[in-house]
Order: C-alpha cells, then structure tokens, then sequence
C-alpha cells in the first residue's frame, strides 16, 4: 500500500522518462543494424564470395538478443511510468503537468521500443537463410 | 512497314506469353510465380478482412466496446497480424534465395556484356574458348546455365521473365546469374535497368532446345561463315562488326557471322526481313533513337540490297 502511493507520487511529481529514454530503443535499433550489415561486409569482403556464414550467423544472433535485452529493459521501466491502457481512454492529456508529460512521452517511448524490437528481428531473420557470402 | 512490323511483334508477344513471369519456363520463374499468387491470395484475403471490418463500423449494430476489447484489438489487427503477415512473406522470400557455391559447376557458362542499346553472347566451350554471337539467345533445357554479367557503358538488367529473376550488369563488375529452362520453347528477354532512349528495344530471344537441337545450333554456330562480300568491307560495315572467317577486325558493334539465323534485327527491335533490314541500314537511328550504328543512306541502293542479300544468307 505504502509503496503504491510512493509511486503515485512519484509519476505526479514526475521522475519518469525524458526524451533520452525515448530515443534509446531507436538507437539500439539503428546500432544493430550497422553493426549486422557493416560486420556482414567486411567479413565476406575479406573471406571471399564462397565463404560460409556459420560463424557470422552466431555472432549476429548473439548481437540480436543483446539488443532485444536492451530494449526489453527500457519497455520495463516505461511500463510502470506509463500507465494502463494502451489506447488512453482512461486519460486525458489536457493539462500541462508533470504527470502528462511524463507518461505521454512514456507511451512514445513504449511504441517505439515495440517497433524497434521488430525491427531488430527483421533484421535479424535472413542471416538465418544465408549459407554463404555469394 | 517498318512500325507494322513492330506492332505485329508486340502483339504477338502479347498472346503466346513469350515475356511473361506467369508463364514460367525455368526453375526460379516457378518459385516466383508461386511466392507471386501466394502475396495475390493473402492480398485478397487482407483485402476482404479491412473491408468486411470498414463496413461492419460503418453499418453494424453499434455496441458499446470495452477499453480492453479496444486495446486487443489494436494490438491484434494493429501489430500482431502485420507483423507476422510480413514476416511470413519475409521468410517466404528468403527461402528462395540462390543457395548454390561456386564449388558445384553450371552445365553452360555464357558471358553476358551490355551495351546501348544491344547483347553481347559468347558461349564458353570445355577448352576454354568462347565462340561470340549477339542478341539471341540459346539455351539447352534442363541444364543449368551460368551468366557471367558485366556492362561496358552504364548499368542494364538481364531479365528473362519466363525463366528467373533479373540480375543488373554494372560497368566495372562482374554478377552471376544461375537459370535453368525446364520447358523448351521460345521466350524473350529484355533490359530491366533504363539504359537511354532506346532502353526498350534492347532485348534478346532467347530459344530453349532439347540437347540435340542445342547441340547442333552451337555446332552451326561456331562455324565461321562460308562466303565473304566485298562490298561489305568496302563499305565500312567491317570495321566494327566482325563475320568470323571473313571480316575478323570489327569489335565495336555485334557479330554478324551467322545473322541470317537469327530472329531479330537490332535487339529484337525488328522482325529479321530482307525488308526491315533495308531499312535498318539505310537509318538505324530513325528505328533505334541512339543507336551507335550509322545510317548508311548515301550507298547506292543496289549497294544496299547487295549487302542485305549478303547478310540474309549468312544462315
């Protein structure tokens, strides 16, 4: 109980997110995807056309589900300041309050990470069908 | 008669199906005609969910909805469903990539290179060697073939639609393209990659024998000519087009050792006629805006028809 009324408190006075956290699952969406296509190129520029893929494809995955952590962490975090509903109807974003500001930017921010982290696999799932560098 | 001519090709390719992708002829055409009528059927189902959806909003008993019914219904029609549907298209597509290595050999190995507006073939043999030819192509059914793709001026596309996927040619790169015609017939090729005013009368038949039939057409083809003409060297046609065994020089513009044989006149532009090809010589480019090929207009017209005779013949 105690704990909840601190929390309440603490998302009207307005610790919760900042534009930072808003773009943090973009960023690790768009690091991701340098990092696959940029380490793809190199690796078959220096291995060659025949080259396999088999060591690349465990590197990416590896890439992939540290991403996804990242992002999973800040969903976490922007769930409990976000609040309930996903189509709002249980606010109103009219004033100009703290607590608004908070948790609009919040569910932004949530979206975004629910985009990024299909982008993230997206990206990821041809790696799965590629054999070799040709 | 030159504009008939073009039209009656184009209807014709219009009712046999010789350049279509529904058609399928090869290997990878069939994949793709499969992933093609796969994406029309979840289009048409999507199509008819978003409808049957608008018109129930629209005209449907209205009832009052809860913010959770509201809630899973985004996130199912919203995102769950487009993002599995492109997914599974994803993954679909991703299946048909070329998986094959250098390791396993084509059955036929032909160098392809681009030119405004025009093919350059040449067939590589066991030995190593390549025998040329130009703007038609033969292929043995069922044998794998292996384009080795490259463009000297600026990037085309070699795209056979009955046969497979297109691959561009990029000055200063070499593509590898792998088909493999399952169905023997007549199909046509084309420049999938705008390459300049005369980018669409830059295409090719292309012939698919049996074994037999593709062995004694490459036989036929290796050949070198068996008569020469003086007049085509004195006009100048010589310089830049080679007649091997009679005119070996010219390498500007295409090979025209057994051009007879062949279908077309300037890249599928023309149904080959002694008729069109007096017109060809006489003013390539009223035919083919920017066709390197000058117009040979000034030759006297007995002059003409000699070298068109000439060239007729060359089987």
């Amino acid at each position: 109980m105690t704990g909840q009324i601190e929390q309440e408190v603490k998302r009207e006075t307005g610790t919760g997110t900042d534009l930072w956290r808003v773009i943090v699952s973009p960023i690790v969406w768009a690091v991701h995807f340098l990092f696959c296509y940029v380490y793809g190129a190199v690796y078959c520029a220096k291995a060659g056309r025949d080259a396999s893929l088999a060591g690349p494809t465990v590197i990416i995955i590896g890439a992939t589900v540290v991403a996804l952590v990242l992002i999973g962490l800040s969903t976490l975090h922007l769930w409990k300041v976000r609040g309930r509903s996903l189509t709002d109807d249980d606010f109103e974003y009219e004033h100009n309050t703290p607590e608004e500001r908070h948790r609009f930017l919040s569910h932004v921010a949530l979206m975004l990470c629910v985009l990024s982290a299909v982008a993230v696999l997206y990206v990821a799932i041809p790696m799965l069908y590629l054999t070799s560098c040709r | 008669m030159v504009l008939p001519a073009v039209g009656a090709s184009l209807l014709l390719a219009g009712c046999t199906f010789e350049q279509s992708a529904l058609h399928p002829a090869g290997r990878d055409a069939q994949e793709l005609s499969g992933l093609t009528w796969f994406m029309f059927a979840g289009a048409v189902v999507v199509w008819a969910i978003v409808m049957g959806v608008t018109v129930y909003a629209v005209l449907g008993r209205k009832r009052r909805r809860t913010e959770r019914f509201a809630d899973l219904f985004i996130l199912g029609g919203g995102v769950a469903f487009p993002t599995v549907g492109l997914a599974i298209l994803l993954v679909y597509g991703l299946s048909l990539l070329p998986n094959w290595t250098s390791a396993q050999a084509p059955g036929l190995r032909v160098h392809v290179q681009a030119e405004q507006y025009w093919w350059r073939f040449a067939y590589e043999l066991p030995d190593g060697s390549r025998v040329e030819t130009a703007n038609e192509l033969h292929l043995p059914n069922d044998v794998t073939a292996e384009f080795v793709l490259t463009s000297t001026d600026v990037i085309h596309s070699f795209w056979i639609p009955a046969l497979g996927g297109k691959m561009d040619l990029i000055p200063g790169r070499t593509n590898l393209l792998r088909l493999t015609p399952t169905k023997a017939g007549t199909y046509r090729g084309v420049c999938a990659e705008f390459c300049g005013p005369s980018h669409t009368f830059m295409a090719f038949p292309v012939v698919v024998h049996d074994a037999d039939g593709y062995a004694s057409w490459l036989a036929a083809e290796q050949a070198p000519a068996t008569s020469g003409s003086e007049l085509f060297a004195a006009s100048g046609c010589a310089a830049c087009h080679t007649i091997r065994g009679v005119a070996e020089t010219g390498k500007v513009g295409p090979d025209l050792t057994h051009f007879g044989r062949r279908s077309t006149i300037g890249a599928a532009t023309l149904v080959n006629t002694r008729e069109n090809l007096l017109a060809w010589l006489a003013d390539p480019q009223r035919i083919k805006p920017g066709a390197a090929m000058p117009g040979f207009a000034s030759l006297p017209e007995t002059d003409r028809a000699a070298i068109a005779d000439y060239l007729m013949g060359l089987k």
